[in-house]
């Protein structure tokens, strides 16, 4: 009997607060996702080839478990809060009906542990379903292949899952029903609305209002200037006024909708009970409201921070190459031995780039090269961050390389470019892609034009044509920042012996087409493997940045999903629950002669203001926010893609309002259920 | 002779099946005319709430006919239904179902709103009836700032805005100490008197229904007695004894004490 009780109030729960129902299926999602991310197929790869980086990575999940444990608890007893008010009356029909609080206690305890089985029958299929598909989609979409699919099923993730979730299920569920307990029965027959909460002097809301106006401006200003990122101290002041702001801002807002209901006196339909629904709502819950629009605000900043991150790392793609082969030994022999090796038939092209160090007479390479003329002429330019860095580098080159000419043409041609001129007494400047950006090349380039001399070892060269940024290996065997490409002559004379050979190839299009290039160059790894030739592949470049990908966006997507989530759960939620407590105002208005249709649509406009006010906050702050963080954080490259930014931030604008939209359609069917069950307008007694 | 406002005509609303069946109205008929002052007093459980329910639609009837202004109220439907909730009635409740986060005014205002008609016309009526109400010192309070008269005088100004046809009194006394209570009668019969306003008013207050140009008395669903208060030599005093008269015959008066 008892036990029956506990199963039809759960299921009654479940039915009437679908959107709880579902914020519980989402966190054991999120959990089980967290967790199972070591065993995802991306993940085993890039531990192959980053496995110091992946480690770190993987080594963060117990702490994004835990913040996510701590998010989600607030959800969870936000969310068990409303309803459990909801069913106050119901509660203390119970009480007067002579039941025990300690029964009640336990009957609410075998219902919320009831559910949570529920929840967990249901959601842990549908979390290892999707972590599946996860995992298959990304492998997928970088081209490792699904064939060597390992199932991601883990029990230790399914076992801290479901650990997790009920260790915050029944805290909350403990400090809810102490709240609980206390109450007397009359306050829980008759619970208040909280229009009769006492009210302040209305001065002091405006106060609140203006000042959470002036510290969020402040904030913002802080932000985008980027004084924020100057030291641990600004930041936090920068935050603490943006979270001050935010909340003195809906503490203050009673005021404003104050306003608006007396703007609608007079007007028709029930504009002044929609401003006073409105305005009740946010002044019972305003730190619900100013923590939710705080989420979405974060929520937005991982999205644009996240995607950015991973178009930018998406779109630094400037492959040539796919390998580098040193033979220190007998470098000239290398060709001969990928034949003997069998390989030859995979490659399209295999040539060898020479690249060398200067020194000077007493071997000091620091003295090997001066380029005066060239300093002069940039610093001659306006003053910007590029034009300082770039004399900082040029100004102490301890360590310049030269690049034999033939060599670089090759690379070029298979790239498809252009092979470059010159002549005996000329050189192309050499940069890193990296340290090269747009800003620095347009300066270099128009230094160049004006064709410097330089002089190398006591031999002058005149500079010329434009920075070449094309990487003369195919990853890391060396990283220039500064190196002169020189016709084969003068390059013999200005390394001497001192050069090394580094071989580069290119797989055949045929190979790679047929087996997609992750595949292939895998394959030809494990071919040389079994020879003795020293090789780096494109793979570890193409892994680097995988992993970058991988990382920050599965991990800030991952974060703004759930703040979202909540974010949006506990808006639905308050809604609802007020729309509830003050069922009996729908009544009257019913018993005064309001339409159905214009009760919805009068409940419609109060569910998109409520929605609308934490989001258009969050989303006023988000532009300064993604803004700050790009200033923080991003590489110099991308803060130049502003048009691609844009995109990104329309993406994420679009995606919000999709999700706005869903979560406001679920609220708004659940409100007009209900107001229909108003409609029957019955004496109550 | 006058056309009645309000016409029932062996009006039935019977509750259960067969044996378990309870006849909360059986057979009710009798009319309103315009500017009556009309009482309805009976015991708990008398049918009398039922009566005012069926007329305010809120419950509808097993059988008979309600009509207002020659209009069969329960064949109306949909906007028609809300337009007569809202314009023809004006119902008044026991414990006034004001909506607590709106104030005094807006409160008035509400079904201006809700039936579309513009603030001009309602203004002059608002000043009008906040003056005899004595309630313009609360129109900018909120309910939880006011006592329960000043309550219920909203409540009976946001009923009378739109100048309905009738209105409907559930027990409008029954929240009010004595002193409210008296003012608020003697607000309505003003109304009644002067405006000739329709009232019908259920009650289970002698002193409350003392001010009623006409009382029904309702036992076990039938009407079981009806005073009519003479005018003009009857006091309000003399009138109010003789309804303690009928009061204490009915349940079937010293016959039904064991």
């Amino acid at each position: 009997m008892f036990f029956n009780l506990v199963r039809r109030n759960s299921k009654r729960n479940r039915r009437e607060n679908g959107l709880f129902f579902f914020s519980l299926l989402a966190a054991i999602v999120a959990f089980y996702i967290i967790l199972s991310l070591p065993n995802q197929d991306i993940m085993g790869f890039l531990r192959e080839m980053e496995s110091g980086a992946v480690d770190r990575l993987l080594s963060l999940i117990p702490a994004f478990y835990a913040v996510t444990l701590f998010i989600l608890f607030f959800l969870i007893y936000f969310a068990s809060r409303y309803q459990l008010e909801r069913r106050s009356h119901e509660l203390g029909m119970y009480l007067m009906m002579g039941m025990r609080r300690t029964k009640l206690f336990t009957m609410l305890l075998a219902e919320d542990l009831w559910s949570s089985l529920v929840s967990i029958v249901v959601g842990i299929p549908v979390a290892i379903l999707l972590s599946e598909v996860i995992s298959l989609v990304t492998a997928r979409a970088v081209g490792m292949g699904i064939l060597g699919h390992q199932s991601a099923v883990s029990l230790s993730a399914i076992f801290w899952t479901i650990a997790g979730f009920v260790l915050i299920k029944l805290a909350a569920f403990l400090l809810l029903s102490g709240k609980f307990a206390s109450k007397e029965i009359g306050a829980l027959l008759s619970p208040t609305p909280e229009g009769a909460k006492r009210q302040r002097p209305a001065v002091l809301y405006r106060i609140a209002l203006a000042l959470g106006v002036l510290l969020l401006a402040a904030a913002y200003l802080l932000a985008i200037s980027g004084e924020a990122w100057y030291s641990l101290a600004v930041m936090g002041i920068t935050l603490a006024f943006g979270i001050a702001g935010t909340l003195l801002l809906f503490y203050g807002l009673r005021t404003v909708l104050g306003m608006l209901a007396q703007r609608q006196s007079g007007k028709s339909g029930l504009g002044v009970f929609t401003f006073r629904q409105l305005q009740e709502n946010v002044i019972g819950q305003p730190l619900s409201l100013a923590v939710s629009s705080l989420l979405i605000l974060a929520a937005l900043c991982c999205f644009g921070y996240g995607a950015s991150m991973t178009l930018y790392y998406g779109s630094n793609d400037t492959h040539t190459l796919d390998y580098t082969f040193q033979n220190s030994e007998n470098p000239s022999e290398l060709p001969e031995k990928l034949k003997s090796a069998g390989l030859e038939e995979y490659f399209a092209s295999v040539f060898d780039m020479r690249i060398g160090q200067m020194r000077s007479e007493s071997n000091d390479p620091a003295e090997a090269i001066h380029m005066d003329e060239m300093l002069e002429l940039i610093e001659q330019q306006a003053d910007s961050s590029a034009r300082s860095d770039l004399l900082n580098a040029y100004s102490n080159i301890d360590n310049p390389y030269v690049i034999s000419l033939s060599g670089y043409n090759q690379l070029l041609a298979a790239a498809g470019e252009p092979p470059i001129t010159l002549n005996n007494n000329q050189a192309a400047l050499y940069g890193y892609d990296s340290f090269t950006n747009r800003e620095k090349a347009e300066l270099i380039n128009h230094v160049l034009s004006q064709e410097p001399e330089i002089v190398a070892n006591g031999e002058r060269l005149q500079l010329t044509g434009t920075i070449q940024t094309r990487n003369p290996v195919t990853d890391r065997a060396i990283t220039l920042y500064f190196a002169l490409i020189v016709p084969d002559e003068t390059f013999d004379r200005l390394a001497e012996e001192r050069y090394t050979h580094y071989w580069d190839a290119t797989l055949s299009p045929g190979f790679v087409q047929e087996n997609g290039r992750m595949q292939a160059i895998q394959q030809i790894n494990h071919k040389l493997d079994a020879t003795d030739i020293h090789y780096e592949s494109y793979l570890q470049s193409m892994g680097r940045q995988l992993f970058y990908q991988v990382a920050s966006s599965y991990l800030t997507l991952y974060l703004a999903v759930i703040f979202l989530i909540i974010a949006n759960t506990v808006i639905g939620m308050q809604f609802l629950t007020q729309q509830r407590k003050t069922g009996r105002r729908y009544r009257t208005l019913v018993r005064l002669g309001s339409h159905y249709e214009a009760i919805c649509l009068s409940a419609n406009r109060q569910i998109r203001w409520f929605f609308a006010l934490p989001i258009v906050v969050a989303a006023v702050g988000s532009v300064f926010g993604v803004r700050a963080l790009f200033s923080g954080f991003l590489p110099p490259d991308l803060a130049e893609n502003i048009h691609g930014l844009y995109r990104i931030a329309f993406v994420i604008l679009f995606l919000l309002c999709v999700v706005e939209y869903g979560y406001m359609l679920v609220v708004t069917r659940a409100s007009s259920k209900y107001i229909l069950t108003r409609m029957e307008a019955g004496r109550e007694e | 002779m006058k056309q009645a406002i309000l016409e029932i005509e062996s009006l039935r609303k019977y509750y259960g099946r067969q044996e378990n069946q309870t006849k909360a109205l059986d057979g009710i008929s009798f009319t309103v005319m315009p500017g009556e002052y009309l009482g309805i007093m009976g015991a708990s459980g008398s049918g009398k709430s039922t009566l005012l329910n069926c007329i305010a639609t809120v419950i509808r009837p097993t059988a008979g006919h309600i009509l207002m202004d020659g209009v069969e109220v329960s064949a109306l439907k949909g906007s028609k239904l809300a337009d007569y909730r809202g314009k023809e009635i004006g119902y008044l409740f026991q414990n006034f179902e004001l909506l607590d986060n709106l104030t005094g005014q807006e409160n008035i205002l509400l079904p201006l709103g809700i039936h579309g008609v513009t603030e001009k016309e309602g203004n002059k009526r608002l000043r009008e009836l906040a003056e005899y109400l004595e309630i313009t010192g609360v129109m900018n309070k909120f309910p939880s700032q006011m006592s329960g008269g000043q309550k219920q005088r909203v409540a009976a100004a946001r009923a009378l805005i739109l100048n309905p046809q009738i209105i409907l009194a559930d027990e409008p006394t029954g929240a009010l100490d004595t002193k409210n209570a008296r003012v608020l009668m003697e607000k309505l019969a003003g109304l009644n008197r002067m405006q000739q306003t329709t009232i019908l008013m259920v009650t289970h207050d002698s002193n409350a229904a003392s001010y009623c140009s006409r009382i029904l008395f309702i036992q076990d669903g039938v009407i079981f007695h009806e005073l009519r208060r003479k005018v003009p030599n009857e006091t309000r005093e003399q009138f109010y004894e003789r309804i303690l008269a009928v009061m204490a015959q009915l349940g079937g008066g010293s016959a039904n004490v064991l």
